[in-house]
């Protein structure tokens, strides 16, 4: 290999540590927001780090708004979205993980009969459902919300998870077809003459076998749908059935603007899909890869 | 795909039946039932349902009693006539050339960046290239929408600190400047995933033509220009695509920086159809037309993506 110029090197780690500030900084606001109270942040204007640290900001919205500490003394009217964040959090946490392991199980069938079965019309499910990923949600959006009402599963949770799922179906797809098309077919047919029936190969051999690539399609649904506004946002309009964004959302109409407490908010609200971003890259790469190129 | 053809090594395993085993096309029918449910229901009768109510009066009264009276072309007409929808649909396509554009040079440019593997540093990088596609939306959106505040704002703040400014810049109150932070916003969120693509097609272009080309004594400019820009064609093709269709979406960003402001000059064609249905007077049928006018646009570019780049991208 060619030995790198000092002039070459330089620029490179120049360019890398522009390239990591690009990425990290635009976070840091979000921390100092969130680790000051609105006071110190009024206080001065100009300054970039705050004089005075609190925890104020989590205390309140931890408690629900009930431990209200000497940030927020006196303060009598508290948004729905600091008294309802707690039950908010949970919802989300329930949506994403009913969305993550329904869309899971209906890909995996999906995407075993389109690679293992190929039939006539699966190329059409196929091609329907790379079409489908890119409807404009905003589209379904509306008549989605009459058929839920007409349905009564506005304001409920249950009426969140079924869109959702099927919104995120054709990505699901999308992203398993790959995998299992490169699944050799020797080890299914082995099974199959050692006495197994089609489906339970594929139960018994592929599936086992494709484990990382179901981890990585599950990663991405979950983020995909913990961070969903929209389908939520017009689906319930009862605080004890609205997801972290749509809580977050409400913060913009409401009379109560103290940035420090929305960055709170903010902080728990992206810690979690940070985390799995972090934690599982190697499987999230290869996941997000295989469902934007191949198919 | 890689076609029908190669089902025939398992042809011979087929002819015996075995008990509790289903015809091919059955255990497809049956283990597809659950996903065909859900196409039907969340999406393809949606569709439909959505160009119904786009000729029909929906409004609050209409829902109630469930009966919607038909209205030919009108909702159309108002649409058409009405200039804040061709504003919201030329801010959109504004939108869309820039930030996509943009998500396409910057991806590409840090795409380069990471793929220095004798820079020690890169593998940091790489570390961290999927940290701001983990940002919900509407997280990015209030997180930008604190940087670009006019009184607390940390980007006031920075250029203060730094001899830049004298006065507080309002950021969010200037048409153009509220214009360029959702853009600013939507890129950062977005890039992650471009520069994601870009990373791996890189890496399928063999070092042996870059030492071809050392032989000739090409320049680094060169090589870029005659060996990775040709490989990385049709990568860009699909991004470009795919990248628009979503760009065309653009909602939660919006919504947590402007809410379309000031006055209407950041509407753009999803916050139309959000602000004219679920807002007083509550115009469903409008906001259906305008959103079929988006499906329509998206459509086109949807279909044209399957046909033309999708099954013709191999590496």
């Amino acid at each position: 290999m060619k030995r790198m110029s000092l002039r070459y090197r330089l620029f490179m780690y120049a360019s890398n540590l522009l390239v990591i500030s690009f990425l990290i900084l635009p976070l840091v606001p979000v921390v100092l927001g969130a680790l000051q109270s609105e006071r110190t942040l009024h206080e001065d204007v100009w300054a970039l780090l705050p004089a005075e640290y609190t925890l104020d900001n989590f205390r309140l919205i931890l408690s629900g708004g009930e431990n209200k500490g000497t940030a927020f003394q006196g303060i009598d009217y508290l948004p729905n979205s600091v008294t309802w964040f707690r039950n908010a959090f949970l919802n989300s946490v329930i949506v994403a993980g009913s969305v993550t392991v329904l869309t899971l199980l209906l890909a995996t069938l999906t995407a075993l009969t389109v690679t293992r079965l190929k039939l006539s019309w699966t190329g059409y499910l196929m091609n329907a459902t790379v079409i489908s990923r890119m409807v404009p949600l905003i589209v379904l959006m509306l008549p989605l919300f009459v058929v839920m009402r007409n349905l009564g599963l506005l304001n409920t949770i249950p009426g969140i998870i079924m869109t959702e799922v099927g919104l995120l179906l054709p990505y699901a797809i999308i992203i398993l077809v790959p995998y299992f098309q490169a699944f050799p077919k020797e080890l299914e047919e082995s099974a199959r003459l050692d006495g197994c029936t089609r489906f339970g190969s594929y139960v018994r051999i592929v599936v086992p076998l494709s484990t990382p690539a179901l981890a990585a399609c599950g990663v991405i649904i979950f983020i995909i749908s913990w961070h969903e506004l929209l389908i939520p946002l017009i689906i319930a309009s009862k605080p004890e059935f609205m997801t972290l964004p749509v809580i977050l959302a409400g913060l913009v109409s409401d009379q109560f603007v103290f940035f420090t407490v929305m960055m709170a908010i903010c902080l728990i609200g992206l810690a979690p899909t940070l985390l799995l971003v972090l934690l599982l890259q190697k499987y999230l790469v290869k996941g997000l890869t295989a469902g934007a190129v191949k198919g | 795909m890689t076609g029908q053809s190669d089902t025939a090594p398992g042809a011979g395993i087929r002819k015996k039946r075995r008990w509790g085993e289903l015809a091919p096309s059955r255990l497809a029918l049956g283990m597809n039932l659950p996903t065909l449910i859900c196409f039907v229901l969340i999406l393809a009768y949606p569709i439909f349902f959505a160009g119904y109510l786009s000729f029909h009066e929906v409004g609050v009264r209409e829902l109630r009693s469930g009966e919607y009276g038909f209205n030919g072309l009108g909702n159309y007409i108002e649409l058409f006539t009405d200039p804040v929808f061709w504003k919201s649909l030329g801010n959109t396509a504004l939108f869309v050339v820039i930030s996509v554009s943009l998500e396409v040079v910057i991806g590409l440019a840090i795409a380069l960046v990471i793929n220095e593997h004798r820079i020690g540093l890169s593998k940091v990088t790489k570390f961290l290239i999927l940290i701001p596609w983990a940002v919900p939306p509407i997280v990015n959106g209030f997180l930008w929408a604190f940087i670009f505040n006019t009184q607390f704002g940390y980007l006031n703040r920075l250029l203060y600190q730094l001899g830049f400014i004298e006065e507080q810049v309002i950021w969010l109150g200037n048409p153009s400047t509220a214009f360029m932070a959702i853009i600013i916003a939507y890129v950062w969120r977005t890039v992650p995933f471009n520069i994601l693509l870009y990373h791996a097609a890189l890496q399928g272009i063999p070092d042996q033509l870059y030492e071809a080309a050392e032989l000739d004594r090409a320049t680094r400019w060169e090589k870029f220009r005659y060996i990775t820009l040709p490989l990385l064609r049709p990568i860009l093709a699909v991004t470009l695509i795919l990248r628009t269709t979503f760009a065309f979406m653009i909602f939660d960003e919006i919504f947590a920086i402007t809410q379309g402001g000031p006055g209407n000059d950041t509407w753009v064609a999803a916050w139309y159809t959000y602000k004219t249905s679920f807002n007083p007077p509550f115009n469903i049928g409008v906001g259906a037309a305008s959103a079929y006018v988006l499906a329509i646009i998206v459509g086109v570019i949807a279909i044209a993506y399957v046909r033309y780049v999708y099954k013709k991208v191999e590496y």
